[in-house]
């Protein structure tokens, strides 16, 4: 009785010693812990240390994913997007899959490779059967979109998730406030100034407006003096140069304006909107 | 027999109740041992070494240095700072391998090649020059960066036959070219292209190649000048002046910009020639010996 009873107490010591927490789950909340107090690069030493000690591949999927996060917390889209590849292809569900995938997309958003994030929410769309990965995949199209500048398709992505997103309304918003470059111009041929004034510099196109009168005086004056040499000078040095400049100013002001409009848009977006972001 | 059985039974317990677990926790004995152990340090600081994580490496292999004296480490450390542009600490670092048994070359040629790196030139040919501590074994390789060096900086150049029997014969007609580029550079002097310009508008763009900027100057002079003349000539004096005004100041501002130029032009090159010899060398690594360990 006495031997059994010291088998059994021997066994219970010898199994709760192997079920302590191990050196790589200890090692794993370290390079977390790290992580969450935003000391990246000792983070990724971390994780590399657990990849390369751990056989088992068990934390591969982790380690790589949060690798990639702390890139992407320091900007190196590059780097993050080569980890969270990794983290795709030591993933074991479905859902690991997505979310690395996703996150390359998000990688390709910030960096500005929106044709390769297209590429891969097309990917993604073709073997998307839930709702919620589909509403998901139109969410960060929608982003793609914005990044490229054009807040019509962007709107048109987000109204599939719901017709009423604030992101939906956020974008036809932007849409609305643009102006239209060709308009500016066309209207600077037909009376200068026009353009500047329609874009909402009004200073700038009344002084075109008097430039190019002040300049087509002159030139009508030398022409009607049978001073020609005078009135081609004048034409040429004076007057084509206020009018063609007149035109290039309105174009370029309407460019500038639309450049500001949507990066306030996503000035806004990156500061004060709560919902998640690339 | 009976008793040979009642303890062999004992003996299957004490297997499945203790070895058992062992041979199925057996991956928790790697988990168990110390991550942050010198050997474990070493290893991981090789894997990331290897995966050329220098940065990272050097911090593993620090803190094995600390328990362990290892020259081979101590070299891969150095190395870990050259290869991540930090040239002094690498210098330092391969200094302390000077007395090495079996790394004493290696590490020689390494600092050379750090001080190099680092544009340190003055210390590479005092160094040089003083036969402070010469990698017997790489001295060739030595003296040819030390000739190299003469193209990176300001310095005057050495004599053409120690120049050029440094290199080998499949080089020589690039280093030779390098060497009287660096040596008569194809300079234009902005006070003759300024002084030109002054003379006939345009002039001195053309002496510094910029054929059409010359012929547009003397054309806008000329043309304003002309003007000028004629509104003077008709009594039109308010527009004489204007363009008289106009005249003087674009050829001011021809002759500036002959002079300004001549400058931009010789800067270019410079930059061409430094670029070129970088581009050279770099691709060729400096013809300098690849050191594995």
């Amino acid at each position: 009785m006495k031997k059994k009873f010291l088998i059994i107490l021997f066994y219970l010591v010898a199994v709760s010693n192997y079920a302590q927490p191990d050196n790589l789950s200890i090692q794993l909340d370290y390079a977390t812990n790290l992580y969450n107090n935003n000391q990246f690069f000792d983070a990724i030493t971390e994780y590399k240390r657990l990849i390369f000690f751990d056989l088992s591949k068990k934390s591969h999927f982790k380690a790589y994913f949060q690798i990639g996060k702390c890139y992407k917390a320091g900007a190196k889209l590059d780097d993050a997007i080569k980890y969270f590849a990794l983290a795709e292809m030591n993933s074991n569900t479905d859902d690991e899959r997505l979310k690395s995938k996703i996150e390359i997309v998000r990688c390709n958003i910030l960096r500005k490779t929106t044709t390769r994030a297209h590429q891969l929410l097309d990917g993604l769309e073709s073997s998307a059967f839930s709702k919620e990965i589909r509403d998901s995949i139109y969410y960060w199209r929608g982003w793609t979109y914005m990044f490229e500048d054009k807040w019509q398709s962007a709107s048109d992505s987000f109204a599939k998730i719901n017709p009423y997103h604030e992101l939906k309304i956020l974008c036809d918003r932007v849409e609305k406030d643009k102006v239209s470059v060709t308009f500016a111009t066309v209207i600077s041929y037909i009376l200068p100034g026009a353009g500047q004034i329609y874009t909402g510099n009004y200073l700038s196109g009344l002084l075109s407006l008097g430039w190019n009168i002040v300049s087509a005086y002159l030139t009508i004056k030398s022409f009607n003096a049978d001073r020609v040499f005078d009135g081609f000078a004048i034409l040429t040095l004076l007057w084509q140069r206020f009018y063609r400049g007149n035109i290039q100013n309105a174009e370029q002001f309407a460019l500038e304006k639309n450049i500001g409009i949507a990066n306030n848009t996503l000035i806004y977006l990156q500061n004060q909107f709560k919902g998640i972001k690339p | 027999m009976k008793g040979f059985l009642i303890n062999n039974k004992f003996l299957f317990c004490i297997y499945f109740l203790f070895l058992l677990p062992i041979v199925l926790y057996s991956q928790n004995y790697i988990d168990q041992q110390n991550l942050f152990s010198p050997e474990s340090r070493l290893k991981f600081g090789s894997y990331l070494y290897s995966e050329e994580d220098y940065l990272r490496a050097s911090v593993e292999f620090r803190e094995y240095l600390k328990y362990v004296d290892n020259d081979t480490v101590r070299f891969k450390f150095a190395t870990c700072f050259y290869k991540i542009g930090r040239f002094q600490e690498a210098a330092d670092n391969f200094k302390g391998l000077f007395t090495s048994r079996n790394l004493q070359q290696e590490s020689k040629l390494a600092y050379y090649k750090s001080v190099f790196f680092q544009k340190n030139y003055s210390l590479f040919r005092i160094s040089f020059n003083n036969e402070f501590h010469i990698p017997w074994d790489y001295k060739d390789e030595i003296k040819r960066l030390y000739y190299i060096s003469f193209f990176f900086d300001n310095s005057v150049l050495p004599d053409t036959n120690n120049f050029f029997s440094s290199f080998p014969d499949s080089n020589k007609s690039v280093i030779k070219q390098f060497y009287f580029r660096k040596k008569f550079p194809e300079y234009k002097n902005p006070t003759t292209a300024a002084l030109l310009s002054g003379l006939i508008p345009g002039l001195g763009k053309i002496y510094v190649g910029e054929i059409t900027d010359g012929f547009t100057s003397l054309l806008v002079t000329g043309v304003l000048t002309f003007l000028a003349i004629d509104n003077f000539k008709h009594n039109h004096n308010f527009r004489g002046w204007l363009f008289a005004g106009l005249g003087a100041y674009f050829y001011g501002g021809n002759i500036y910009g002959s002079a300004a130029a001549a400058q931009i032009f010789n800067a270019g090159v410079k930059f061409n020639f430094d670029s070129d010899v970088r581009l050279y060398f770099e691709k060729r690594n400096y013809l300098l010996p690849e050191i594995k360990l």
